[in-house]
């Protein structure tokens, strides 16, 4: 099942598109990774995806029927998001447990699945034992693993992660993708990653999206496996 | 208690504790969301609303209250029109704020009796109308806060991730800036323009250094807030100083009270865990 389509999708932020008639298909259920060198658009195309941003022209459409009767839900780790303000006031177990708040809607209480789900994130990403340390406190690997916890416990149909690697160690690292690979393999869910290091996360991927910049002719895309993409062709 | 003798104290007391407390649960969010600055312009705002108000001969309270809510909504239009320089609409507002004010205020020169009870605050300055606005406001930011406590927390961590989780950011932000215009066009009249933002930011400054979790947080912001205003307004009256600023001060000496507090903390645990036997031996050693 398709997750996403672009067609024909022109993206730029001054007078040159930096995105040129871009035709792309997502699969549902695998585990993606995006990669290219700095400035290929990488994080451009995520969000164009996501419709954080809008395209000049082309379409771009997220296929909500892959949400079992209700909206499809998406977890989203931006490239950003460890450099939140150091002074916000919260411990790193309410911090996860906000992931929850999408499914709680205003008033429901949390109930005792919510809380084992929220310390199953928390091992998942070896953070339980710091569940009670204010997240300002915590280095900037910790900060994105939380983060990734976060979005864990929002118990998404599509997890997306910008650089979600950045500020952890090798071991870490590996443990990541080997979540992530869990997370497809077993729950049947969908994960799109936006990483620099193709040769580690390499054999977890089931898809990889190459964003590769060509001079004079704007940027194309390069891929492998099961993504369908095509790049300045008209549909 | 002398101080409670008289009604226009009693009228300030009641005023004075409720913006004691959703002055600093509003500061809370504003501080975490980097616009401190905006509780400052959209008083320098109300007070154009004032002086529009008294030379259209309307209420000036209510003139102040509807304008300073249509700063709060301009902000948050250009906000996303500069997303870049979040710093820049709250500049621009101010100026122009100001610069109303001023011009207006030139046309009546007769007011400005009235105008420095607004500048400064004034316990006499808290009328009737004043009051119900007040509570009109506070009981507004209380359900606001206290229905949407979980939005928001995501709204403040984190705009874009709330936006994609199914947070409506758009509408909450915009809520959000018309709460904070009603606030501080309600705190006017108890601290006045010049010290509104005291009372919504200094306890709001408290709170992050001292708390470990959000509600914590919010729960030292209004205890802080509250024991500001009431110490603040009885002093004021003892000592007869201008209530706003007494409010003020006062905060401010929590304030440097709790970084003297929590840095003598910080020296003891130091001086503990170097003292302990585990760490003299791994220096020995």
């Amino acid at each position: 099942m398709i997750l996403s389509s672009m067609r024909n999708v022109v993206f730029g932020y001054g007078e040159e598109p930096v995105i040129d008639r871009l035709t792309l298909d997502i699969e549902a259920g695998q585990f993606i990774g995006i990669t290219g060198p700095n400035g290929a658009a990488k994080t451009t195309l995520l969000k164009l995806m996501l419709g954080l941003l809008r395209p000049w022209s082309g379409t771009v459409t997220l296929n909500q029927e892959i949400a079992a009767g209700g909206r499809l839900e998406i977890g989203y780790v931006p490239q950003q998001v460890a450099s939140f303000n150091t002074g916000f006031p919260s411990s790193v177990r309410e911090l996860v447990r906000s992931g929850c708040y999408g499914r709680l809607g205003l008033f429901r209480r949390f109930t005792k699945e919510q809380e084992e789900l929220v310390e199953r994130c928390l091992r998942q990403v070896e953070m339980w034992d710091y569940r009670n340390r204010r997240i300002g406190e915590l280095s900037g690997g910790q900060k994105q693993r939380i983060c990734i916890a976060r979005a864990l416990a929002q118990e998404p149909q599509v997890l997306v992660l910008d650089e979600p690697a950045t500020g952890m160690d090798a071991a870490s690292r590996a443990g990541l993708y080997k979540l992530m690979r869990h997370y497809v393999s077993v729950h049947k869910r969908t994960v799109i990653m936006v990483t620099h290091g193709q040769e580690e996360a390499g054999s977890y991927l089931d898809s990889v999206i190459n964003l590769e910049r060509r001079e004079r002719e704007g940027w194309t895309c390069l891929v492998t496996n099961s993504c369908s993409v095509r790049f300045g062709q008209e549909e | 208690m002398d101080v409670f003798g008289y009604e226009f104290m009693q009228r300030a007391f009641w005023a004075g504790g409720m913006i004691g407390i959703i002055g600093p649960l509003l500061g809370v969010y504003l501080m975490l969301r980097r616009q401190v600055l905006m509780a400052d312009t959209l008083s320098h705002v109300s007070l154009a609303g004032v002086a529009l108000g008294s030379v259209l001969r309307l209420n000036p309270a209510l003139s102040g209250f509807a304008v300073a809510v249509a700063g709060g909504i301009i902000i948050e239009q250009l906000r996303r029109s500069y997303r870049t320089y979040s710093e820049l609409p709250v500049a621009i507002i101010m100026t122009s704020g100001l610069a109303l004010a001023v011009v207006l205020m030139s046309l009546r020169q007769n007011l400005s009796k009235s105008f420095s009870s607004y500048l400064f605050g004034s316990i006499v300055a808290v009328s009737g109308t004043q009051l119900k606005l007040i509570a009109l406001v506070t009981a507004a930011g209380l359900i606001y806060f206290t229905v949407l406590r979980r939005p928001l927390y995501s709204l403040t961590f984190d705009e874009e991730t709330a936006g994609i989780s199914g947070v409506r950011t758009g509408l909450l932000s915009f809520s959000f800036a018309v709460l904070t215009g009603m606030t501080v066009a309600a705190a006017m009249p108890v601290v006045g323009v010049l010290l509104v933002s005291a009372l919504i930011v200094l306890p709001a400054s408290i709170a992050l250094r001292l708390a470990s979790g959000f509600t914590a947080a919010i729960l030292i912001a209004v205890s802080t807030g509250l024991l500001g205003v009431f110490s603040g307004l009885t002093a004021s009256y003892y000592i007869n100083t201008p209530p706003g600023g007494t409010i003020a001060l006062i905060l401010l000496l929590f304030l440097l009270a709790a970084i003297s507090l929590q840095k003598l903390a910080r020296l003891k645990r130091r001086r503990r865990q170097y003292r302990s036997p585990l760490h003299s031996r791994d220096t020995v050693n």
